[in-house]
């Protein structure tokens, strides 16, 4: 970690906590009910504005590209009180944690001059083109091919599962430009206008009612060789240092899902069998294991925070946090819905995640996106524990012959 | 864990000195008889003033406070030591808060030097919970009735029980060597606790507290101890998890380590999970203890829940991981299977602790 000034986190959380009572409640909760997604999308774009306009937009970005040039610990402790409300967060999410910080470290310097300040104020969206079809988990296995062209490069193939491809401006993207080369070192990274010719977004219909997932194809799509970030068969490193550049991201201690609180509230009123459902062992004990958790992951949390403020690197147990907090969202969830008994089975889709326990229960994704529980214990045991690596038959073959 | 340096010698100590002295062989012998007490390891810590580690300085102690008896725990814990340092703060606690000058220096004093120990008989015979109301009876100020098997009984001097006086809930010291007072020691899953009946036949007491100053004493004691024992089951379930990972990367089945297997690397990440969110609970509970933060008591009952829960589960699937040879009288692993039951039982069920987070957290009532 770079050593840099250990900030007042005290003052700077009180003027957070003061800001956002100001401003926040105009753009949470009740100010987003009845909104279409268009304008849920514009009032997230006039928050990220307002933000930006008071140095809480891109906290940790060079000030020279719009950002705040601010500490880590100042951008958590922003975090921790913005997830308070309700806000309209999500289509930000990736643009500004990855692909528009790692944009600024590699492009050259009039992009970073000229596409920093716009997607920091919320004008510009800026997507991820990772996952394939048959890539996944196991990114560098991706099939996109690159190939040059004059001054550039044109790609051809598919990505998939990229959140608000369908209103990015501009995206990174990783491709293949050799496959006659293992596949870790075959592949090169850039970053494009998603209004280049050839682009084609097609929205992915989810089981519950989120417009964030989309295909998007590839057909003689037009690269300049000058959008290339770091060097040719460098993409793999790239990806990763994109994928690592939010050291340590704020989430949501209840899985953006109902708090513990609700779930109590609800098991106060009913009942099972005409008895208190809150006098059955099995509800108490799920109620139990829940505190249990949150006091758990809130204590790994701080002492994260405590590291970091002295200088030093967190702990590896913050790796347990995304595993558990999926599974007992969905836990929670069916059991909210049993209490309900069979008017649990009542669905309203336009409910919100974090208030309806059915809504909540429908959207799994917190257990697959960004990392499957199962390859996320696997790489506990691997990277924390120290077992061994599993058995990977494709390793150092080129990727045209494995 | 956030340590200054004081913590960080006495655990560098408490390592080195219990790597050597908890030797396999001898833990073995302690498991033979019934009621054995580790006299020997127990003989060697009062040398380096573990009974005191936890009292304050006006008092003859080392006045590293509940933390310094933490470590001590862990430490324990993770070497399957069996030594009454958590019953013996306790008590000594309570006698420095609720009795006369007298007794300070007496018993008071006995209990922080180790010349003496103490047991807690906070249990009931016929409840997962503990003794409140309590099944001891006091006449005419001398005390009767038969306790639950209670660790460290069957040698130590004093033990702190609960007793009805009439209405009364009495919170009571009894010195054990006393004609009224006789001990049955009885085989136990870990015979290495030294656990005992204690059978009172109008013994002479010390009467530390009566009425709703006992009953709060009594939850302060027992939620006390059980922090510090969740240190101890957060110790003994990270040796676990290091035997288990250590046994999966040695043991080869069909030309690779074990622990390439997917099965086995989920145990051993449940396992890690469970021990990381019971050290949480329990650094937290530590934290608002010595803030004195009333949220202690309930956060004291989480990390009980949760420190019973990761040695149960670690010590349960060590045994698995090392597959037969786990099952042998020879392997440690069935050391830790025997303590974490011990441990998970001897404070009172985590069925009773779970109650008692929801009474705390404010979740228990019903509508």
């Amino acid at each position: 970690m770079q050593q840099q000034h250990i900030p007042d986190l005290k003052a700077y959380r009180e003027q957070a906590v003061a800001w956002l009572a100001e401003h926040a409640p105009r753009f949470a909760g009740a100010a987003r009910e009845g909104r279409s997604g268009e304008e849920d999308l514009q009032l997230a774009r006039d928050w990220q504005a307002l933000k930006a306009k008071h140095g809480y937009a891109g906290i940790t970005l060079p000030r020279e590209y719009g950002g705040a040039g601010r500490t880590e610990l100042e951008k958590i402790v922003f975090s921790e009180e913005e997830m308070r409300y309700d806000l309209p967060l999500l289509y930000f999410s990736v643009s500004l944690s990855n692909p528009v910080p790692i944009m600024l470290r590699h492009a050259p310097e009039d992009y970073r001059r000229r596409l920093g300040p716009p997607a920091i104020r919320g004008e510009h969206i800026w997507c991820q083109l990772f996952s394939e079809p048959a890539a996944g988990t196991d990114l560098a296995a991706l099939r996109l091919r690159a190939e040059r062209r004059g001054d550039g490069w044109v790609l051809n193939g598919q990505k998939v599962w990229t959140s608000w491809a369908q209103v990015a401006d501009w995206g990174v993207v990783i491709a293949r430009t050799d496959p006659t080369v293992p596949k870790h070192a075959g592949l090169t990274y850039f970053f494009l206008d998603m209004k280049t010719p050839g682009i084609t977004v097609r929205p992915i219909r989810r089981l519950v009612n989120e417009p964030d997932l989309n295909e998007v194809f590839f057909d003689d799509v037009f690269i300049p060789d000058v959008q290339r970030l770091g060097g040719v068969g460098q993409g793999f490193k790239v990806a990763v240092e994109t994928l690592m550049i939010e050291r340590y991201a704020v989430t949501d201690e209840s899985g953006y899902g109902p708090t513990l609180e609700a779930f109590v509230e609800l098991a106060r009123h009913s009942r099972i069998n005409g008895r208190p459902a809150l006098e059955d062992g099995e509800v108490r004990t799920a109620i139990a294991q829940a505190f249990v958790e949150r006091q758990g992951l809130r204590s790994i949390h701080r002492r994260a925070v405590t590291a970091m403020a002295a200088g030093k690197e967190p702990g590896p147990e913050g790796a347990i946090r995304k595993l558990l907090l999926g599974r007992t969202r969905q836990r929670l969830g069916a059991l909210a819905l049993d209490l309900r008994g069979a008017n649990g089975a009542r669905f309203n889709p336009d409910a919100s995640q974090v208030t309806d326990f059915a809504r909540s229960w429908m959207d799994p994704s917190l257990r697959i996106a960004g990392g499957t529980d199962e390859v996320l214990i696997n790489t506990l045991a691997e990277r924390i524990l120290g077992l061994p690596q599993d058995y990977r038959p494709d390793k150092g073959l080129p990727f045209n012959q494995s | 864990m956030n340590e200054n340096e004081d913590y960080a010698m006495v655990r560098e100590q408490a390592q080195r000195f219990l790597n050597d002295a908890m030797d396999p062989e001898y833990l073995r012998a302690l498991l033979e008889a019934p009621g054995s007490f580790d006299g020997r390891t127990w003989a060697s810590v009062i040398e380096f003033g573990w009974p005191a580690i936890a009292v304050a300085e006006e008092h003859d102690g080392l006045g590293l406070g509940w933390r310094g008896l933490c470590v001590l725990a862990e430490e324990s814990g993770r070497k399957t030591a069996s030594l009454p340092l958590v019953p013996s703060a306790v008590a000594a606690q309570l006698i420095f808060a609720h009795a006369d000058r007298a007794v300070h220096q007496e018993d008071g004093a006995a209990l922080v030097s180790g010349a003496r120990y103490a047991c807690l008989a906070l249990a009931r015979t016929d409840d997962a919970g503990l003794a409140d109301p309590p099944e001891l009876h006091l006449r005419g100020a001398l005390l009767h009735g038969t306790s639950a098997l209670t660790p460290f009984a069957a040698s130590a001097d004093y033990a702190l029980v609960a007793a009805q006086d009439g209405e009364t809930f009495s919170l009571l010291l009894v010195a054990l060597a006393q004609p009224a007072v006789s001990r049955t020691p009885s085989c136990a899953i870990d015979n290495s606790r030294a656990a005992a009946e204690l059978s009172f036949d109008g013994a002479r007491v010390r009467v530390l507290a009566t009425g709703n100053e006992a009953r709060t004493a009594f939850w302060r004691a027992a939620s006390l101890a059980a922090l510090a024992t969740a240190f101890e089951q957060i110790g003994g379930a990270q040796t676990c998890l290091e035997m288990a990972r250590d046994y999966a990367l040695e043991r080869k089945a069909f030309g690779q380590p074990i622990g390439r297997f997917q099965a086995i690397k989920g145990k051993l990440a449940d396992m890690y999970i469970r021990i990381e969110l019971a050290r949480g609970c329990a650094l937290d509970a530590l934290a608002a203890l010595e803030q004195g933060d009333p949220s202690w008591l309930g956060l004291a009952a989480s990390a009980r829940v949760a420190a019973t829960d990761a040695y149960e589960v670690s010590a349960r699937e060590n045994i698995q991981t090392h597959g037969a040879i786990g099952v042998t009288w020879e392997a440690l692993p069935h050391h830790h299977y025997r303590r974490s039951r011990a441990l998970g039982i001897e404070l009172g069920a985590a069925i009773m602790w779970r109650e008692r987070l929801l009474a705390e957290s404010g979740f228990a009532s019903a509508a």
